[in-house]
């Protein structure tokens, strides 16, 4: 054999041992902290008071009972707050997104691109800085411990109107909506029936992130948030620090932790692909 | 009869006002909820108005004098702002920069043709996945691994390495590392993937001419991929700086809010936070929000360059 | 049952981005005034119930703002649309009762075709049995029955394009505009469509506005053509009209192919009658074309003699010319050739016999009923 490509082959496959051993390593590193993180929970308090071991406690059961019913944190009112304000952020996020979206792709009107500048130009702003005056009027107003308080703000979102803004223009040819039109459709029935149903990827990958970030935050709701039956998950789980931690149960720390992060994780490796295509395109031109 | 039609009919055959309909939601809640809090935190930021226990004080107008306070040195000669602003972007920079590293590293490989590895999905999939994880649920795990009593200690010392617990939460080197690491982690997956849509991006045939122009890879990447990745580098770059500065959750958690050690950990929203906290010092707090604005909004302005010019092309 | 009138239409683009705009306006040849670029002025016809009429120009002409005018997908900036007498300037499209049929066929990706074409008799709330049975009766006329149940997607650019006719026939409109329907399809299902086209109109009682750049289509699909150009209408006629008597020299060139040939010539007077004299060649013209240069007292001048190369024969007294390509088409050969600073194509039977014509020396001669004279002002026809 030719000994140019031998050496060429020898070397390939070194390269390929050697990416495929960094990539699996750092998939590992991932996996590492959830799988403990089960493992743990699988553990009795006195368990852990002993040596640390990779075995499974077999208490998983126990500890996820004690952690549902506990009394000073009450898990599941907790994860229907998360969920009511995840999911209703996340629909309105991507319908008025899409809407207003919609409304500048698809019309020619004097300020179109004034608006879509100043849409891009506040993108940047960072939500903090709206934070004290935001906090402020929710005090003078009473309007704390109100759920709704932390949903209607996510009509405007700017990122998620940009993503779709750019998801439109390579997908919506203005010709469909005219056909619409002269098929007789009003334009709210042309957007609700023809183009929401062709944003469906766009809007299902929106919804997924706003969902995630919206059961995720923690900044604005533990302003908000002061009353036990209105607290959401991510305040729970700080509050389990702020408690007398090495009182807890140590099982019952690390269920409430899995029992925090599992929606997310059961949503995410059911969609995964399409939140990574959603990152891809959201991040450079599509 | 046509003059009559007319006037029924005026106008419906624009669609301007549309348009107006379909924006006002988004608008009327953006001016509600962002851009009044927006304007009243500016405003507060010239006013003395927070509350000492029981005591409200304010608001008296005082002008300039938060921001003075905030950028004078105090007793101790040192300036809080600026050192929790050091503070966010120690443990940023440290995160960062293996965050950046490894992901070009993994883009590239991923990208490679001629490596062509196979399973990518999956190892994107997996290496994403710790974004997605509520950042607080992450630092209260991680707080409970490496606590006194958890696994990590009883880890150590059985295996001999250390002879009692060591507390990793009292000191700043461990205290940094452990939430850079963090960072790292939580974000690492998702610099991967927008690189490597800025690879997927570039013309292959440029990679193909310069392999039949003799270059080897490391060429390839230095003299093709890396100039033409530059303004999506620069744009993830600024992006997680920007992040970076809003660093809180995870800091937040980790040191109960504390700061501990000695307010190593002690991140610019952080600060933030303890001013809307019991005291609900809007004067100051708003202060600190308008100099955060000022420092993103610099930022801000290169990111949305090169996002405008990514967008005229 | 409904004609159409357009009464002195005009569209003005006004400009949004000042600058960017003007110079883009700058690269053609459409009128700038304050107000903006105007697409189309002085647009008036009269479309007859049932006619065919056929609006053809080449690109930015203004025949598609025309047609959308009338679709009420644009303003109007001044002028009348009248469809059965009705003033519909400002009336919204699905008022106007008409059916468009666009160059991208326009199809809802996540319908199915049944539902693509149900969908405008959904909205008007039209009985589900009656739906069902119009649906049917217009895939079985466009022959796509089989495919109702598919997805857009999942058909061929010529399918889709009957779904889109499809759906704009069930409606049975008042007038059925095409917006370039066939000019995503390639040249053999082109030909295919055109065909159909004839077929469903003979089927169907209704006004078609066509709108293409396709001489071929427009000759072939019209009762009456369009021709028009930056903005302006160059001449309406019945396509043998057209062809025949084209009213200035746009129209000579653009309708008809391979294009016309141009000589320079003079028109001149001898004993009351005109002829044109080119390169030495004299031509009597035909008796038809004296009478109307006469009527108009037509003087002699400088012109642009135009004849079409189907009317071009080889003979032994006439224009002299070399032949540069020769293409044989079968039953016709092509010959290309230089003639002055001019190139002439001529197009002469075989019969038949190979004869190779490649660099010869050939007199290209024809007869008075088949020269065009223009004004070398203004290009008009002066028969005009």
């Amino acid at each position: 054999m030719n000994n140019t490509n031998k050496k060429a082959r020898i070397s390939l496959i070194i390269s390929r041992i050697l990416a495929y051993g960094f990539v699996i390593f750092l998939c590992f590193m991932c996996l590492f902290c959830f799988l403990l993180l089960i493992l743990m929970a699988s553990k009795s308090n006195s368990q852990m008071q002993g040596a640390f071991n990779f075995r499974w406690g077999g208490h998983f059961m126990e500890n996820l009972h004690n952690a549902w019913n506990d009394f000073s944190i009450n898990i599941p009112v907790g994860m229907v707050n998360s969920f009511i304000v995840a999911m209703t952020s996340a629909i309105l996020t991507t319908y008025f997104s899409a809407l207003t979206a919609y409304g500048v792709h698809v019309y020619n009107f004097k300020l179109k691109n004034f608006i879509f500048t100043f849409i891009m130009a506040i993108m940047m702003i960072p939500s903090q800085v709206s934070a004290v005056g935001f906090i402020q009027l929710a005090y003078k107003f009473g309007l704390t411990n109100k759920l709704w308080l932390l949903i209607i703000p996510s009509i405007a979102a700017p990122v998620v109107f940009f993503y779709m803004k750019q998801y439109l223009e390579s997908v919506l040819p203005l010709e469909m909506v005219e056909a619409a039109r002269i098929d007789g459709s009003n334009e709210f029935r042309i957007f609700n029936e023809i183009v929401l149903p062709i944003m469906k990827p766009a809007v299902a990958v929106q919804m997924i992130f706003s969902f995630v970030s919206s059961w995720n935050n923690f900044f604005m709701p533990a302003l908000l948030l002061t009353k036990e039956k209105y607290k959401t998950v991510p305040i729970m789980i700080a509050n389990l620090r702020s408690a007398d931690y090495s009182k807890f149960d140590q099982g019952k720390v690390f269920m409430f932790i899995l029992l925090a992060i599992l929606p997310v994780m059961i949503v995410y490796t059911v969609l995964s692909k399409s939140i990574i295509k959603g990152v891809t395109s959201g991040s450079v031109k599509g | 009869m046509a003059k009559g039609n007319e006037k029924k009919h005026r106008k419906s055959v624009s669609y301007a006002k549309w348009a107006y309909i379909f924006i006002t939601p988004f608008f009327i809640t953006y001016i509600l909820f962002t851009l009044i809090p927006q304007f009243l935190t500016v405003y507060n930021s010239f006013f003395e108005n927070y509350r000492n226990g029981l005591e409200q004080v304010g608001p008296n107008f005082v002008g300039l004098r938060n921001y003075i306070q905030l950028l004078t040195p105090d007793k101790n000669g040192t300036i809080d702002f600026l050192r929790y602003l050091g503070n966010s972007l120690a443990m940023w920079i440290a995160g960062a920069v293996p965050q950046f590293l490894i992901a070009l590293l993994l883009a590239v490989l991923f990208t490679s043709s001629r490596l062509n590895l196979k399973g990518q999905g999956l190892a994107k999939t997996i290496i994403y996945m710790p974004n997605l994880i509520m950042a607080s649920a992450f630092s209260m795990l991680v707080f409970s691994l490496f606590s006194n009593v958890g696994p990590v200690n009883k880890f150590l010392i059985d295996a001999g390495i250390l002879k009692e617990y060591y507390n990793f939460f009292a000191t700043k080197i461990s205290v940094r590392t452990i939430i850079a690491c963090m960072n790292f982690i939580m974000w690492f997956g998702n610099t991967t993937i927008v690189l490597m849509a800025g690879i997927m991006g570039i013309d292959q045939s440029l990679f193909e001419s310069a392999n039949l122009d003799g270059a080897d890879s490391v060429h390839v990447f230095f003299d093709i991929t890396l100039p033409l990745l530059l303004p999506i580098l620069s744009y993830a770059l600024i992006t997680s700086m920007i992040g970076g500065i809003q660093m809180f959750d995870v800091p937040q958690v980790i040191s109960n809010g504390k700061g501990t050690p000695n307010m190593t950990s002690t991140t610019v929203i952080m600060m933030l936070n303890n001013y809307l906290g019991i005291s609900k010092n809007y004067g100051m707090s708003g202060a600190l929000s308008v100099l955060l604005f000022i420092i993103t909004g610099i930022l801000g302005m290169f990111v949305y360059r090169s996002l405008a010019k990514q967008y005229k092309d | 049952m409904s004609d159409v009138k357009l009464i002195n239409i005009k569209k003005v683009y006004p400009f949004t981005e000042s600058r960017k705009d003007q110079k883009e306006a700058k690269k053609t040849n459409l009128q700038i005034t304050k107000e903006g670029v105007v697409a189309v002025q002085e647009f008036n016809l009269d479309i007859k119930d049932k006619e065919f009429i056929v609006l053809v120009g080449p690109s930015g002409c203004g025949k598609s703002t025309t047609l959308r005018m009338v679709a009420g997908l644009e303003e109007i900036t001044s002028g009348e649309l009248l469809i059965d007498g009705e003033y519909m300037n400002d009336v919204a499209p699905k008022d106007r009762d008409i059916a468009m049929v666009f160059q991208s066929y326009a199809l809802y990706p996540h319908m199915t075709v049944y539902d693509n074409m149900a969908y405008s008799l959904k909205i008007k709330h039209t009985p589900k049995d009656e739906i069902d049975r119009k649906v049917k009766e217009a895939a079985e006329i466009l022959d796509i029955t089989q495919y109702l149940k598919r997805k857009p997607t999942a058909l061929s650019g010529g399918q889709r394009q009957r779904v889109a006719i499809g759906r704009a026939i069930v409606r049975e409109p008042k007038v059925l505009l095409m917006d370039e329907p066939l000019s995503n399809l390639d040249a053999k299902l082109r030909n295919q469509m055109r065909a159909e086209i004839i077929k469903l109109r003979q089927r169907i009682n209704t006004t078609f506005i066509y709108v293409t750049h396709d001489q071929t289509e427009a000759m072939t699909l019209g009762d009456r053509i369009v021709v028009m150009k930056d903005g302006f209408i160059q001449q309406i006629g019945t396509p043998q009209e057209v062809y025949d008597h084209p009213r200035n020299l746009f129209v000579s060139g653009f309708i008809g192919t391979p294009q016309m040939n141009y000589f320079d010539a003079k028109l001149i007077k001898e004993n009351g009658k005109y002829a044109v004299v080119s390169d030495g060649y004299k031509v009597v013209l035909a008796d038809d074309k004296q009478e109307r240069l006469a009527a108009k007292n037509v003087e002699e001048q400088d012109i642009i003699l135009g004849v079409r190369p189907d009317h071009i024969v080889l003979g032994d007294k006439g224009i002299k010319g070399k032949v540069d390509v020769s293409e044989l088409m079968g039953p016709s050969c092509h010959l290309h050739m230089t003639v002055g600073d001019k190139d002439v194509i001529a197009i002469v039977p075989t019969e038949g016999k190979a004869v190779d014509y490649m660099g010869k020396e050939v007199t290209l001669s024809f007869n008075g009923s088949v020269c065009h004279v223009f004004s070398k002002e203004n290009e008009m026809n002066l028969e005009f």
